[in-house]
This record gives structure tokens, sequence and C-alpha cells, in this order.
């Protein structure tokens, strides 16, 4: 069965179960796992976080649940249709498609937590429903031939800001390349940086531009490249809280979509820096660590995705030290030493 | 170079109760201009009912308010009331201290000072005459006098400047004023608010009312039932003074002490006339005109030791709870009312009081602040409306110290509720001249409190049946909208025909009636 096979018949489900209860003269009702901080856990085997067995149910019988009951069977007859004509929409535009419904939202973010709602309930991600998430996910750079509906894009030849993953990036097929790696960077600025400095030659690497937080397309990319293309990734990010943060997001997952963390975490993926190391190692200009960033710090050491001995040693460095530092500091050096030094010197400790 | 005591006593004089109140009409109430206007109608309306009730006429009284100028005002009050015989009119209206009320009587009036009172006031800030209507009975006729009054102030009488006969269709009085320095308020103090008041606590009085701006008000009468008239009780034991002994010694026929103790008090039976005579060691058989000041005072001393039966209560009369929950509905159209009457009980051991709440809820009571109604609470005394001073006042007091959350009002000052309490007393304990505002006996503030937390929980109750009911509307509603939406969106969902789901809705909709009743269906 194909993705939209799968999609169809598990939301059809939803409706026929409700069916088939009134049948019986039953009062339908519906489970939704629960998506509670206590039935979010840690996954040692899969490394990321998945959600727990508990749900809650849904009564038609119910005052307070009937119209949430409403509300999913309605998203999931305009997702059935989305599905079934290949077609896709934002959540913001599904919050305005509700005001012609019978029953209505009262805000987009009850719309949201509706469509969260169907994804725990279906265990389909909401890409997979057709609803896509507003913003764009990354830009990336390198020899890699994709195809997008009938459209074939290498990202080497696409505009130095390379190629822009779009959210639905499920529906793209990787057709052909010829790199070894994957070279994700939290900035923009250092994406341009590699760039120029001909790093996609030099390392044999996609270059992909994270532009902060990646996004959940961007997410998706990188696990399939890792796991279709079986290229590794490498992370490379600012050296602080934040920038740790980005990178563990990207191989372990975030709470927050626990349900949905199989198909967009890359446990393979690696940190490659900055790290406290790096920024004694090669002498970094440095600001000092924030209150809010030793706190952070704190809660990171805490963190089960933050277990590994290697990342408790390099939170711990960087409260001794006290210091952060940019993933642009490198240029204290001159600018192509981040590629021409950093680079190779990191790639090489990491793939040995 | 000092003077002897016969220059200084040369100025040595002597005041009439006339005189005495032109210097200090704050006495009788007449402080302020919104006041002052509120106290006129209070004497002239109380006066006129106690005159109707007395004859066993259902009051009707209009009054008609004009405005001359700033703070002067014509004021023409009528009543349907006996009328005042001929003779008695200058009486009336124009000597203080002149009335029938100076007994052991549960009255609305209170001194004798009222009409004569507002007659001196219209004379002190107009030097306007009175001017007075009077049809009465005589030998089974009607007859009507015309006079126009001035009260002398000096020798406490009134002057007689011009009288007529008239023709008139029935009895009553009528009388015109002028006032000056007085203003006319739609306040919580003011004159319109009196009337409102008292016509909830004298639901069988008609008053028609022309404001100074023409408009006129009609207050229908809720009931056709006349008050029974009070009796005359006898004094307690327990609230007699020395002074009170000495006076009735002074006073009575009778020829002995101990008669006059059992004839003149109530609860006085011969076995405790001779415990007295006992414990005492006074003879008792003397001439009441021999007690000396010691020996009352000793007498009084022992009534506060000894037993007495509660005084008796047949001179009490309530509104009764019906009727005050009638005219609580005549002027405030609520949405809820419920009214109680409690037994009587004596304070400070001897005085016999009985306490009357009631509490209206929704439609026009609580008071309109702004675009919000608000609470307001109604006190009154033997019908009477208390609009001043409700601060330092027994009933606020004890209104304040319930907790009305536990009745379903979240605040007490924000609510759409009007409290009514009334206490009933021959002799009610006023905190000061103005009788205004009601001493904080303990007992008082005790079958206050009672009386407004009974009506308070029924008014819970029905608050609570109302949301229950509006709840129980808002959920079925739920479902009926919700169960076919749901189901024709599942069926279409599941490539399916709906099915039928008549069984299922009536289901849910019969659990949420259990849930919202507490109670559990069984699946």
């Amino acid at each position: 069965m194909n993705k939209k096979e799968i999609a169809t018949n598990k939301l059809k489900s939803l409706g026929t179960s409700i069916i088939e209860d009134v049948t019986k003269n039953k009062v339908p009702n519906i489970q939704v796992p629960s998506r509670g901080t206590s039935n979010i856990v840690f996954d040692e085997q899969k490394r990321h976080y998945v959600l727990g067995d508990r749900y809650g149910k849904r009564s038609m019988g119910n005052v307070k649940q009937i119209k949430k009951i409403g509300q999913m069977v309605y998203m999931a007859n305009f997702c059935k249709d989305l599905v079934q004509r290949e077609k896709t929409a934002t959540l913001r535009e599904l919050y305005y498609v509700s005001e012609g419904w019978d029953v209505e939202f009262g805000d987009q973010q009850e719309s949201n937590i509706i469509g969260e709602d169907l994804e725990v309930t279906l265990g389909m991600t909401r890409e997979d429903l057709g609803l896509m998430p507003e913003e764009d996910g990354a830009s990336v750079y390198g020899n890699i031939t994709l195809q997008e509906d009938d459209i074939e894009i290498n990202a080497l030849r696409s505009g130095k800001s390379g190629y822009t993953i779009s959210p639905t990036i499920d529906d793209v097929k990787f057709l052909d390349h010829d790199v070894k790696r994957v070279i994700a960077v939290e900035t923009m600025g250092m994406f341009h940086r590699m760039v120029q400095e001909e790093a996609y030659k030099k390392f044999d690497t996609l270059i992909v531009g994270l532009k902060g937080q990646a996004a959940r397309a961007t997410r998706r990319f990188l696990k399939r490249v890792n796991e279709e293309l079986k290229l590794p990734v490498y992370i490379c990010n600012d050296g602080d809280p934040w920038g740790f943060h980005i990178a563990m997001v990207i191989i372990s997952g975030s709470a927050k979509l626990a349900h949905v963390n199989h198909q967009l975490a890359t446990p393979n993926a690696k940190f490659l820096g900055v790290t406290a190391s790096d920024i004694i190692n090669y002498d970094l200009p440095t600001d000092p660590l924030k209150d809010i960033d030793v706190l952070r710090l704190k809660e990171l050491l805490k963190d089960p995705r933050y277990r590994d001995e290697a990342w408790k040693t390099e939170i711990k460095k960087m409260l001794k030290i006290g210091k952060k530092a940019e993933q642009q500091s490198f240029s204290k050096y001159g600018l192509e030493y981040v590629v021409d030094t950093y680079f190779p010197e990191k790639l090489e400790s990491m793939e040995n | 170079m000092a003077r002897q005591a016969g220059e200084l006593f040369e100025e040595f004089q002597e005041l009439t109760a006339s005189e005495f109140f032109r210097k200090n009409k704050q006495m009788l109430g007449f402080s302020g201009k919104i006041r002052s206007l509120t106290i006129v109608f209070h004497e002239l309306i109380t006066n006129s009912f106690d005159a109707a009730e007395e004859a066993g006429i259902l009051p009707i009284i209009k009054i008609d308010l004009q405005r001359v100028d700033k703070d002067h005002y014509i004021l023409k009050h009528i009543d349907n009331g006996p009328g005042i015989p001929e003779d008695f009119v200058t009486r009336v209206f124009c000597t203080m201290f002149a009335g029938s009320k100076f007994r052991n009587i549960q009255s609305r009036g209170q001194q004798g000072l009222g009409c004569s009172g507002c007659v001196l006031l219209s004379q002190m800030t107009t030097g306007k005459p009175a001017k007075i209507i009077s049809g009465y009975k005589e030998n089974g006729k009607l007859k009507g006098v015309q006079m126009t009054l001035k009260m002398d102030v000096k020798t406490n009488q009134g002057l007689i400047l011009d009288k007529k006969e008239v023709e008139v269709t029935e009895t009553g009085v009528c009388i015109e004023l002028q006032f000056k320095d007085v203003s006319y308020s739609l306040s919580e103090q003011g004159a319109f608010e009196y009337i409102r008041r008292t016509m909830i606590a004298n639901p069988h009085a008609k008053i028609t009312f022309r404001d100074p701006t023409g408009h006129k008000y009609i207050f229908n009468r809720a009931t056709e039932i006349i008050p029974p008239l009070p009796k005359e009780v006898l004094p307690h034991p327990r609230g007699v003074t020395a002074d009170d002994l000495i006076f009735m010694a002074k006073h009575t026929d009778k020829r002995r002490f101990r008669s006059l103790l059992t004839s003149s008090l109530s609860r006085m039976s011969t076995k405790r006339v001779n415990e007295i005579e006992e414990m005492t060691g006074i003879d008792l058989n003397k001439r009441p005109k021999d007690m000396k000041w010691d020996e009352a005072e000793k007498i009084v001393e022992l009534f506060a030791k000894m037993d007495f039966m509660a005084p008796p209560t047949s001179g009490l009369i309530p509104i009764g709870s019906d009727q005050i929950e009638k005219g609580l509905i005549e002027i405030l159209k609520p949405e809820f009312v419920t009214a109680t009457t409690r037994k009587p009980v004596t304070y400070k051991g001897g005085v016999a009081f009985i306490i009357e709440a009631a509490i209206a809820y929704g439609g026009q009571a609580g008071r309109v602040v702004g675009e919000q109604r608000k609470a307001e609470i109604m006190r009154f005394a033997n019908r009477v409306p208390l609009t001043f001073d409700q601060g330092s006042c027994a009933i606020t007091e004890s209104l304040k110290s319930i907790d009305w959350k536990r009745y379903g009002i979240k605040d007490l000052e924000n609510a759409p509720v009007t409290v009514f309490v009334n206490i009933v007393s021959t002799n009610v304990p006023y905190l000061s001249t103005g009788k205004q505002s009601v001493a904080p006996e303990p007992e008082i503030l005790h079958e206050v409190r009672q009386s407004s937390m009974k009506v308070a929980r029924k008014m819970q109750k029905y608050l609570r049946a109302k949301k229950a009911a509006k709840e129980e509307e808002m959920r079925s509603k739920i479902f009926e909208t919700y169960v076919p939406v749901i189901l024709r969106e599942a069926a279409n969902l599941a490539g399916t025909s709906v099915p039928e789901y008549e069984e299922v809705l009536a289901k849910v909709t019969r659990r949420a009636k259990a849930e919202l009743l507490g109670e559990t269906l069984d699946e």
C-alpha cells in the first residue's frame, strides 16, 4: 500500500468505528493517546522520545468532549479529501476552511490541537494527512538531484542559496547524488561562507542551512538522506546550550512531537561543534555565559537525551569555563579558516 | 463689676416646644437639603397611613411636588383618611407634642412632631403659611373646611389667617406647604426612593406622585388587606425604670401599690408581687403616692433578677411574609422573591420585637449603578423606611456578617438583589434622635441574621434550580446540534450512509441529565 492509501484507510476507519457503534446502539467514543508529560517517555532503544500507552477517551455522550469529536471528524473528512486529491493545506488555511463547518474553532490554537489529536489517534504525521507547516525548510547546497512532481532539481544549480526544502518533502524523490556526507549548520551566514569556500567540493558534502531550530520538513529531509542514502549527517551550531539543543532535536526528536518522532528523529546524526573543547582548543573569541544559559545547561544535564558521556563532559566543561562562542568566531583566524582548518580536523577526528 | 443673681435672671426665659425646635430643627431630622425633604414626605405619609388605618380605610395618597426655583418647592399632599375636625386642625398642624401616640404601642409616627414639624420648616424657610383643606364627617354629615395657618412659635399654637367652609366630595386632608433649602433627589436618600420603599412595606396603600418634572408615578396597591391595628400592651417589668414607676404611681387611680403593679405591668401576678414584698421588705399595701424614689429603685433592681414570662406579643403586628412578597413583586417585578416573619422575641430581657426579612432577585431588584445592578439593603422599622445612617445600623451590620458566597452570591455588593428587613416593636431601639438606625442589640443582630439566612437559602435553591435548568437546556441542545453533524460527517468519512441514531441520541441526552443531577446510569 502506498502512503495515500494508508492515510485514506486510517481516516476512513475513524468514521467507520463511530458508525458501527451507533448501529449497535452504543455511544461512540474515540481513544486519543495522551500527550501529557507523564505519557512522554524516552525510548532507549529507538533513541528518541515516544508516547507511552496511556490514552484519553472522548465520548459522544460527554458534553465537553462531543464538540471535539465533531471537530476531529470534520477535520478527518477535510484531510481525506486533501489526500485523495493530492493537495496540501496549511494549518492556517485549515483554520479558515473550518469557518464554514457546523462545528467551529475558537481560534487557530484550538484547530492546531485537534490536528495533533488526529495525528496521534491515527499514528500519522500531519504531512501524511495533507496538512503542511507554514514555513519552508532549510536550504541545501551540493550535488544532489531531486524530483518534485515532474521537475528535476539539482541543488548545485539552484542559485547561491541552494534548494529550499519544501514542506511536502515526503513526496520528493531522490534521483542521484555524488556526496559522501551532509553538514548542517545553524546560520545562513555559515552556509554562505561554506558555499563561497567551496566546502561542498572539498568535503564531498551537502551543505544544509538550518536557519535556527530545524523545521519539520528539514528534519524529515535529514532523516531521509541519512537512512535512504546512507549519508552520515553532521551538525555544526553555535557553541552554547541553544546550539546544542538544535542539534539534539534533530538527533533525538522533541518531547512535543513524541508521537511522530519515529519519522523525524535522526539518531545517527552527529554533533560536530562548536563544543566547549573547541572553544579551548581553538582559543575562540567568547562571551560569558548568561544566567539563562547556565540554567539551560543545567537542564540539559538532566535531560535523558544528553545521557552520553561525551555530551555530559562538554556541558560540564562549558559550565566550568563559563563561556560560549558563535560559529562565526573562527573568522578570528581569517574567513577561510573554518573551512580550511576547522572542518577538516573535526571531520577527521569523527570519521576515524 | 459683678452682676447680681437677680440681674442675671432677668434674662431667664422659658422656651416653648416650637421655639426650641425652631432653633434645633436638625432634631426633627431636618438637616441637609435632601434629607429635609425626605423627612417631610415621611411625616406626611406616615400620618396619612396611621389615620386611614385607624379609620379602617385603605390609604390613597396623592402627592404633587412642584419646583418654583432652585431648592424652592411647593408640596401638595392629599389623603383619603377620615379627615380632621375643624377644631383640631390647628392643634394637629401647629402644636408640637400634640397627638395620640404617647402610649406603649407599635406605631409609625413616634414623637407627635410630624405634621407640625413640617409646618414649622415651611414657615422658617419661606415665611409662607400652610394651606389646609380637611374633609370629615360630623354626625354622619360630610363637612369641609379650608384654612390658612401660621404657627405662633412663642405660644406653640396656630394662628388662623383665613378660614372658610368648602364643598368636599370625600373625607381626607389636603395640605399645601412651601419649602426652601430643600432638594428633590432620586438618590437612595431622596424622597422618590422613600416612596418606593414605603410602598414595599405598605402594599395595602396606593400612592400617586407627580415629580417636579411633571412625570406621574402611580404605585398601585398589591393587597386589599388593611393591617390590623396594634393593641396597646402593658409595659414589661424589665422594660421600666424607677422614674416610670413613680410616674405611674402619681397618675394611677389604684389605691394600693400592689394593685398598681399588677394592673400597670404585664406578667405581674399576685405571686410575683408577694415575692417582691418579701425580698424588698417594702410594704406594698401602701398608697401609690407614698412610694419613695429609693423604694422604686429597689423594686426595679429586683425586676432585673426575677424571672418573668416574656412580654406579650399581641401588640406586635408584622407585615407578614405574604404581604411583603406582594409588595416586593409589585414594586420590583423580581424574578424571584421570598419573605419570612420570625417569631417574637425580646431584647434587653423585656422588649418584644419581630424581625421580618425578604430577598428579591432579578427584575428591578437592586439599585442601578452605571450599567449594573448592585445589591441594595432596605431597612424598615414598623413599616417605615430607614434611609439614613445605614452604616451604623444593626440591620446592615448583621447582613454584612453573613457569608453570602454560601448562598450563591459571589459578592453581595454586585448582585442584583434587594434585601428587605423590617423590625416590628413597640419600642425600636434607635441609635440617635434621627431614628434612622437600629441599635446593635445582640438579639436583634441574631434575628436579622437568622431570618436573612433563611430567605437567602431559599434564593440559593432557586438560583441553583435556574442554573441547572439552563445547563440542562444547553446540554441537550449541544447533543441535538452535534450528534447529527458528527454522524453525517462520520458516515461521509466511512463512505456509508447515516444510520438510525434516535436511540443513541436519547441515550446521551439522558446520561447528560443524570450527570447533571449527580446520578449514575448503567451503560
